[in-house]
């Protein structure tokens, strides 16, 4: 492995160990709150409907798909293919944000609000934090559009790198569908 | 990885982008040295406010108390005082320390004394001075505020951080603050861990480095995995106080579902332990590399001191509970957290015993560095032995909140930290600056720091172990507390004393700077692979990366025959 190809991936891993960390311990808190509640969700509060966490995940799915695919253009040298599961991939993220807002809004309407107790207080900063971490992860996306030519160094690995941060945010949410959502 | 190529970075031109946004590890390292300082001095100002108002209660401050309390005629008020101990520990630890030693030293060691030309990342680098800069800025900021800043404490412990106990915006600042800086600090570490696995030079293999390296390299190994726990704290305790949610809240748990105000203190230890380590690791690392070059001898067990150092970081992730004996945690876990505390004085005991096995019959020299090394030894050894009694669960249920804990903790991390980064500054301000720094005035000012530095933290044991309790505004209001006011006297005063010597190291360094006789490349004669550059190093250190053939510690080797008794690393190592 070429030394650059090397720091790449070490930089990416790390960060990704430091916000799994990050998540961690919101999980940890989650599962603290919740293991000593009596009921879950608390009396009087309703559990949220599945349709939209549902769709905000077949959408990151196959967000996370193009992304793969994505990189596999790159590596065959097919650029205009790349772009384009590239564009794709963006697409379904900014989409997957957009769900994530009607959810909140699908909140309020039942009566959820962040001061309504610990269940809004868990379901909001997760999903809050979660999203920031999705809008880095856009940022990253477009990133690579722009860097997305055949002369840039060190083309594959930081797409590959990119590839893993996108799969990490997946992971975190499909973790976050089936304990705040399904479970 | 060792070996390969680093590319030449061209030098910046312009002023801009020389000193300000520096991509060059050098300046970057200076920038956080000068941080460093500027809040060590407003840190040490606080101390002494803080100081004065335990020994004379209701006494105006001297001089400055009318220009900062004009409105209780120069007498620290109550709720300033609470915010003056709050600020006073999370500066010191995260603007005074953390900058000094894992900023400045980081910033300044890995790249030059594992033979590199730059930083892995030399933007992220940039970018991690700036976001310190721009959190730095909140915190200072808050100051300013109606209701001033925060003032539950540097552990900002809820319900005292909550908009209960804190009702202006104060603490929501110090958690932006913190944020902020738990940004820079992880960008920081990314960049410390890759830069060390990647970028040694040819020949250089893990224990090859110097044990500054070691301790900087775990250092930002904690710092990656652990500053993001104390991130998610203080996002949640920004949400509770911003936006009313209910984490840290406890309340009616079958309607709402009850926060836990207790959980804060978990995730808050689940960092904070380590974050002792992440302070103390570099200054082990530089006493350990300084104890071998100035008794010229090799270091006593270098690879047990490094293999210590990484069963210390290993065994500082799985302690934490000792912070929270007292609060009803199950006797299982207490005796849990008691005993692993207890086993990481093994591998302590292991690299005390080396730094005492390396000036064992050594041919000591006692310039500063050496001095403020010495000054480590024997501070961490009184530091770590008074933990003996906080880590027990019997002996720590009546010390717990007592100046025993505020001793104890002052003489690991911070009498520990500050003459460790005594020693650094002192040993590398001829590489960074290409000047000398006055001797003199140097051991004036360790010896001004070492006396009152042990009056003002063994007092505190004294104090402690007597019963005082810590954050109490008066304590003198507590008839049992009176027969203290001689020791408090004498730590104020031990305080006062050491404040001024500071001004001396001030005085020293700037003088030096302007006016210091020129250093030659290798004033103090050792091998690592620094002083084989010019002082100061130019703008990319190497000409040529430099091929490392023994190990950074080979003093007084007696197959020598060339009228040093020390080698470079880049020297075949001679034999007999």
């Amino acid at each position: 492995m070429k030394r650059g190809e090397l720091q790449i991936n070490l930089a990416t891993n790390i960060a990704i160990i430091s916000m799994s960390m990050l998540f961690a311990t919101l999980f940890m808190g989650y599962a603290i709150y919740r293991s000593s509640a009596p009921v879950w969700p608390p009396m009087g509060m309703m559990k949220i409907s599945l349709l939209l966490p549902t769709l905000s995940t077949i959408v990151i799915f196959i967000s996370s798909f193009f992304c793969y695919f994505t990189t596999a253009n790159i590596k065959k040298n097919d650029f205009s293919q790349a772009r384009r599961n590239l564009n794709y991939s963006i697409l379904l993220g900014v989409s997957f944000i957009f769900l994530q807002c009607l959810i909140w809004s699908h909140m309020k309407s039942i009566g959820l609000y962040t001061h309504s107790g610990i269940f809004a207080s868990i379901t909001y900063a997760l999903t809050w934090i979660h999203a920031a971490h999705m809008i880095a992860g856009l940022i990253a996306l477009v990133y690579l559009k722009k860097i997305l030519k055949p002369e840039t160094s060190n083309l594959i690995p930081k797409a590959k790198n990119i590839e893993n941060f996108w799969y990490f945010l997946e992971i975190v949410w499909i973790v976050m569908f089936l304990t705040l959502f399904v479970f | 990885m060792s070996g390969g190529f680093n590319e030449i970075h061209p030098e910046p031109t312009t002023f801009f982008s020389k000193y300000i946004i520096s991509y060059d590890h050098k300046v970057i390292a200076k920038q956080f040295l000068w941080y460093g300082i500027f809040f060590l001095g407003v840190g040490g100002m606080m101390a002494l406010l803080i100081r004065w108002t335990l020994a004379n209660p209701g006494v105006p401050f001297p001089v400055l108390g009318n220009l900062f309390f004009s409105n209780s005629g120069g007498v620290v008020p109550p709720d300033t005082y609470a915010m003056l101990f709050t600020m006073h520990g999370t500066i010191m630890i995260f603007y005074a320390i953390t900058p000094i030693l894992i900023g400045a030293f980081g910033n300044y060691c890995i790249p030059l004394m594992i033979g590199a030309r730059d930083m892995a990342f030399p933007m992220l680098n940039m970018l991690s001075f700036w976001f310190a800069f721009l959190s730095g800025v909140v915190l200072l900021a808050s100051f300013f505020l109606p209701l001033g800043a925060a003032a539950g404490g540097w552990t900002s412990y809820p319900t005292l951080s909550t908009m209960i106990g804190s009702p202006g915006a104060g603490q929501t600042l110090w958690c932006v603050a913190i944020f902020l800086f738990g940004i820079s600090s992880t960008m920081g570490a990314v960049n410390y861990v890759t830069t060390v696995i990647t970028l040694r030079a040819p020949g250089m293999g893990y224990f090859d480095m110097p044990l500054t390296i070691w301790g900087l390299w775990l250092t930002a190994i904690l710092n990656a995995i652990f500053v993001p726990v104390l991130g998610a704290g203080v996002i949640l305790l920004t949400l509770d106080r911003v936006f009313g949610t209910t984490f840290f809240l406890a309340g009616a748990s079958a309607t709402s579902g009850s926060g836990d105000p207790v959980l804060f203190q978990h995730v808050f230890w689940i960092f904070g332990h380590p974050e002792v380590y992440i302070l103390i690791l570099p200054a082990w690392g530089i006493v350990s590399d300084l104890l071998s070059f100035f008794s010229r001898k090799p270091a006593f067990g270098a690879k047990a001191t490094a293999l210590s150092m990484t069963a210390v970081t290993v065994l500082s992730t799985l302690v934490y509970g000792h912070h929270m004996f007292t609060t009803q945690m199950s006797p299982l876990l207490t005796q849990s957290f008691m005993t692993l505390t207890m086993t990481i004085s093994i591998p302590s005991a292991i690299f005390f015993a080396n730094w005492l096995g390396t000036i064992w019959k050594g041919s000591i020299r006692f310039d500063s560095p050496m001095l403020f090394s010495l000054g480590v030894v024997f501070v961490f050894g009184l530091g770590g032995l008074t933990g003996l009694h906080l880590g027990t669960v019997t002996t720590d249920l009546y010390l717990h909140d007592t100046y025993f804990v505020v001793g104890h903790f002052h003489y690991t991390m911070a009498a520990s930290v500050l003459l460790g980064g005594f020693a650094g500054i002192y040993f590398w301000f001829p590489k960074m600056f290409g000047k000398m720094m006055n001797e003199t005035l140097a051991k004036i000012h360790f010896w001004g720091t070492m006396i009152p530095l042990n009056g003002i933290f063994f007092g505190m044991l004294m104090m402690g172990y007597a019963g005082m309790h810590r954050r109490i505004y008066n304590p003198f209001v507590y008839e049992s507390l009176r027969r203290l006011i001689p020791v408090n006297n004498i730590v104020t005063t031990s305080a006062m004393l050491m404040g001024v010597f500071q001004l001396i190291f001030v005085y020293n360094f700037i003088r030096s700077l302007r006016k210091g006789p020129k250093a030659v490349n290798n004033p103090w004669n050792v091998g690592t692979l620094e002083w084989t550059i010019p002082s100061p190093p130019v703008h990319h250190n190497y000409d040529e990366i430099p091929v490392v053939r023994c190990g950074p510690h080979e003093l007084g080797n007696p197959n020598l025959k060339n009228g040093r008794d020390f080698q470079y690393q880049t020297e075949e190592l001679v034999k007999g």
